[in-house]
């Protein structure tokens, strides 16, 4: 069945419209005009009914079959009351009352089939077919479209009828937009349903993201963390170990020491691991800062020639360092650049085990490219790239017998990255590897606050003074006089610390904290009375006792100017000693006061102290030690930061409130790497920071030494 | 308000349908007529419908209606110019158009009305199928 038309019967012109669609098409699918006339009137006769009986209808135009004869079939549908008497009509017998009771019968007799369905209340369907001519080419669906065409492009002779043509055309397909602007209500209503649920999934996603994201934050904090508490411990056994191998309690063993050195070994490895950990949780938490300066290749070289020649105990292998003497100097951090060499160097040297190790170093362009090739065992091109990511290790024999912490490289490659380089890798099984480093020459700061941070760190060289002894700075224009005075001291407390001039004396006091200040003022040189007034009139220093020592006789002078003692020249050694002992001998009874709860901590550091001259007295927790700072009032306090219940930052908080213990100087002792923000605070606070790794290096009566110094109780 | 025209030739009346009448145009038209008969004091009605292409049995009605109501108001009615697969359907349906005078075409007609008026002549010159055309006198 292949419907053709629908016309749509609602008034008395659209009978008329019915009829000519009737008679256009059944010409243009083939009937004789004769055909087209009995098709068109019995059309008429139908519709009418349909209009006249039922109000309206529509009436339909198909065509049946596929095979010629194909049957054209008018499908005339109104929903009216039906026909009360079907037989009757259908019989001849009825008369209409409207028309001549010949619109049924007579429409039976121009078709070739009718058919009447007609249900009370219902509504009645017509359906008249009638056979096409045998000649007439077959009606298909491809064909229809041109039809359709063909029977628009038949005009009406009538203008109105054609406006009423066109009139219901127009409807169907005002019709047919008002039913497309449903679907497409009906598609905006789905796609806003979509888009609701679109933007609900994003939300989850973002929760999702949240999530990870807040997942990896704890991740490097909880590393962070732990890795500072392993420290602690690993710090005490370090120290200890240290101390039993220098033998100050009493000589061990040789076997007993072979065993400790073995501790010390052990504890350095997971010192290495934990140090590496820790530095991958502070890259990825965006807290390693760059300290950029000038170096050159030359001497970065020198350095690590140095720290690794140490460990290259196998004869067949080789370590090569490139001369590197014309390249030029680089503006990086040449800690982490060291760091990064030092990576790559002791895997070389784990993984090589003959032929040899060769360092070099090429610019070019604004970069330079720093190599470690190997001849050992190589990495296949698959691994090449697993090997930078965290925990990863090849599995290899020689990988088996030698251990890494598998961090090395991926924290090089983060390090490198926060340089604004990068790291790369070559490699041939069997023949070996080549890592590189490629860095810019001169380093930019990702950020421009990064570079505010060396700015202020004045690069001068230090004095270091010997912790174990009493700082003196001597003033005096005389080499001779100098290496006179350094005869007198030798073998006491004191340390001179020489300062040929004004100028130097006023350099080195920016560093060095002297107990006492000799002071020559030659006959000539007014700029030494100057420098007298000047110390004097500076808050920070007026408490630094000075000796005037000079040819000239003007005792009441150096009094009115603050000389807190006063010597002729030429002085003998006794008379020097006595004038010192004078000036720095209150200083000697000094307390110091130690709070921490770690028993280990508190007695490394009375270790360091046993060689000074002080009263060490100790507080295992915040709350005694707080008590004893009251009772005591020790010149100097040491305070660990991290204690169980009254913390070091509460200790320090209660020590200021409190008028008796408010000017004691405090030294906070950490283990925890504080953040600039921390220490900011504590130095409010009045507080010098001093970190416990230093009782595992050995440099602690350095670092002692230096916080004693700027506390002002140094002896 | 469409109608279809009425033309006033001498004694006679004109009416060509050139377009498909819907029932209501029908209706109109055949008041109009009557009314025009009268007015007119017309004898002779001539109806061409050769533009039409469908006479379906309401406007066949409707011509048997303008006869008999015309031939009450002392005129004749001849159609004239019905086309043969017209004719052909009409019989088909059913419908004789009894009391209806046909000729062929328009000047056909007109002698048909002539004769039946002016001379004595019944039924000599009709060349229409309608040998029974006035029963009524």
């Amino acid at each position: 069945m292949l419907p053709i038309l629908t016309v749509k019967i609602t008034s008395e012109p659209d009978v008329v419209l019915a009829r000519q669609r009737a008679r256009q098409l059944a010409r243009l699918v083939g009937f004789d005009a004769q055909d087209q006339t009995r098709i068109a009137t019995a059309v008429s006769e139908i519709a009418r009914n349909a209009y006249v009986y039922a109000g309206g209808g529509h009436v339909e135009f198909l065509i049946e079959g596929q095979t010629a004869p194909q049957l054209f079939a008018v499908r005339v549908v109104d929903q009216g009351p039906g026909i009360p008497h079907l037989d009757v009509v259908l019989s001849g017998q009825y008369q209409s009352s409207t028309g001549m009771g010949l619109g049924l019968v007579g429409a039976r007799r121009l078709m070739d089939v009718f058919d009447v369905d007609s249900t009370p209340g219902c509504g009645t369907t017509v359906v008249m077919r009638k056979l096409l001519p045998r000649r007439t080419p077959l009606v298909t669906a491809a064909g229809l479209p041109s039809l359709l065409d063909a029977l628009a492009a038949t005009r009406s002779d009538d203008p109105l009828t054609e406006v009423r043509s066109q009139n219901q055309e127009l409807l169907r397909t005002l019709d047919e937009l008002r039913r497309r602007q449903l679907e497409l209500a009906r598609l905006n209503g789905e796609l806003e349903d979509t888009n609701r649920g679109v933007v609900a999934l994003y939300a989850e996603l973002d929760e999702k993201a949240d999530h990870l994201r807040r997942a990896d934050e704890l991740k490097s904090r909880f590393l962070s963390n732990m890795s500072h508490e392993f420290r602690t411990p690993l710090n005490s056994i370090l120290a200890l170990s240290r101390i039993l191998l220098a033998g100050s309690d009493g000589p061990l063993t040789v076997e007993q020491a072979r065993q400790v050195q073995f501790v010390r070994k052990a504890a350095d490895e997971l010192l290495e691991l934990v140090n590496d950990l820790l530095d991958l949780a502070k890259v990825e938490a965006g807290k390693i800062v760059v300290r950029p300066g000038e170096f050159t290749v030359d001497r970065l070289f020198g350095a690590l020639r140095g720290m690794l020649r140490p460990l290259l105990l196998n004869p067949a292998l080789d370590l090569v360092f490139d001369d590197a003497g014309d390249l030029p100097p680089v503006v990086s951090d040449e800690s982490k650049v060291s760091q990064i060499l030092r990576n790559f160097l002791s895997n070389a040297l784990k993984f090589t085990e003959r032929g040899e190790i060769r360092v070099g170093a090429r610019v070019e362009g604004p970069r330079i490219t720093f190599t470690v090739r190997d001849t050992g065992i190589g990495i296949a091109p698959e691994d090449q790239e697993t090997i930078f990511k965290e925990f990863n290790q090849l599995d290899h024999p020689l990988q088996r017998r030698v251990r890494g912490t598998g961090l090395g490289l991926p924290l090089s490659r983060r390090l490198a990255e926060l340089l604004g380089g990068h790291v790369g890798v070559e490699s041939t099984v069997g023949v070996g590897s080549t890592f590189s480093l490629t860095l810019p020459l001169v380093y930019v700061p990702a950020a421009p606050g990064a570079a505010a941070d060396v700015a202020t760190r004045d690069p001068y060289v230090e004095w270091r003074t010997d912790p174990g002894r009493i700082p003196i700075l001597v003033v005096d224009d005389a080499a001779e006089t100098l290496l006179l005075y350094q005869g007198f001291v030798r073998g006491t407390g004191f340390e001179l610390v020489p300062a040929r001039t004004v100028p130097e004396a006023r350099q080195l006091l920016k560093t060095v904290r002297p107990a006492a200040i000799v002071l020559d003022i030659p006959p000539t040189g007014e700029d030494g009375w100057a420098f007298l007034a000047e110390l004097k009139s500076d808050d920070d220093r007026r408490d630094i006792p000075v000796m005037v020592v000079t040819e000239v006789n003007d005792e009441p002078k150096a009094r009115a100017l603050g000389a807190a003692a006063y010597a002729r020249k030429p002085v003998d050694s006794a008379a020097f000693l006595d004038g010192l002992r004078a000036l720095v001998g209150p200083q000697a009874g000094k307390r110091i006061l130690i709070i921490d709860d770690d028993d280990v901590a508190r007695y490394l550091l009375r270790s360091a102290l046993r060689e000074m001259p002080y009263v060490v007295s100790e507080a295992s927790s915040g709350l005694h030690g707080l008590e004893r700072a009251r009772t005591e009032h020790p010149d100097l306090i040491f305070c660990d930061l991290r204690m169980p219940g009254v913390d070091g930052a509460e200790v320090l908080r209660m020590l200021r409130e409190d008028p008796a213990t408010r000017d004691i100087p405090v030294v906070v002792n950490t283990v925890r790497q504080l953040t600039p923000g921390e220490r900011a605070e504590l130095e409010r606070a009045g507080a010098a920071v001093i970190s416990k790794e230093v009782f595992a290096t050995g440099t602690a009566a350095v670092e002692i030494r230096r916080v004693l110094t700027r506390a002002g109780v140094a002896v | 308000m469409e109608r279809i025209p009425i033309l006033k030739m001498g004694e006679f009346v004109l009416v060509s349908i050139q377009v498909d009448m819907h029932d209501q145009l029908a209706m109109t038209l055949q008041d109009d007529l009557t009314a025009q008969i009268v007015r007119s004091r017309a004898k002779g009605v001539l109806i061409d419908i050769s533009a039409l292409e469908i006479v379906d049995s309401f406007i066949g009605r409707m011509l048997g209606n303008i006869a008999s109501m015309a031939r009450v108001l002392d005129a004749e009615t001849v159609v004239v110019g019905m086309r043969p697969a017209v004719a052909i359907t009409l019989v088909e349906l059913g419908m004789a158009l009894p009391g209806v005078k046909t000729a062929l075409n328009v000047e056909r007609g007109m002698e048909l009305l002539r004769a039946t008026l002016g001379t004595p002549v019944e039924t000599g010159r009709a060349p229409a199928e309608s040998p029974n055309g006035h029963p009524q006198n």
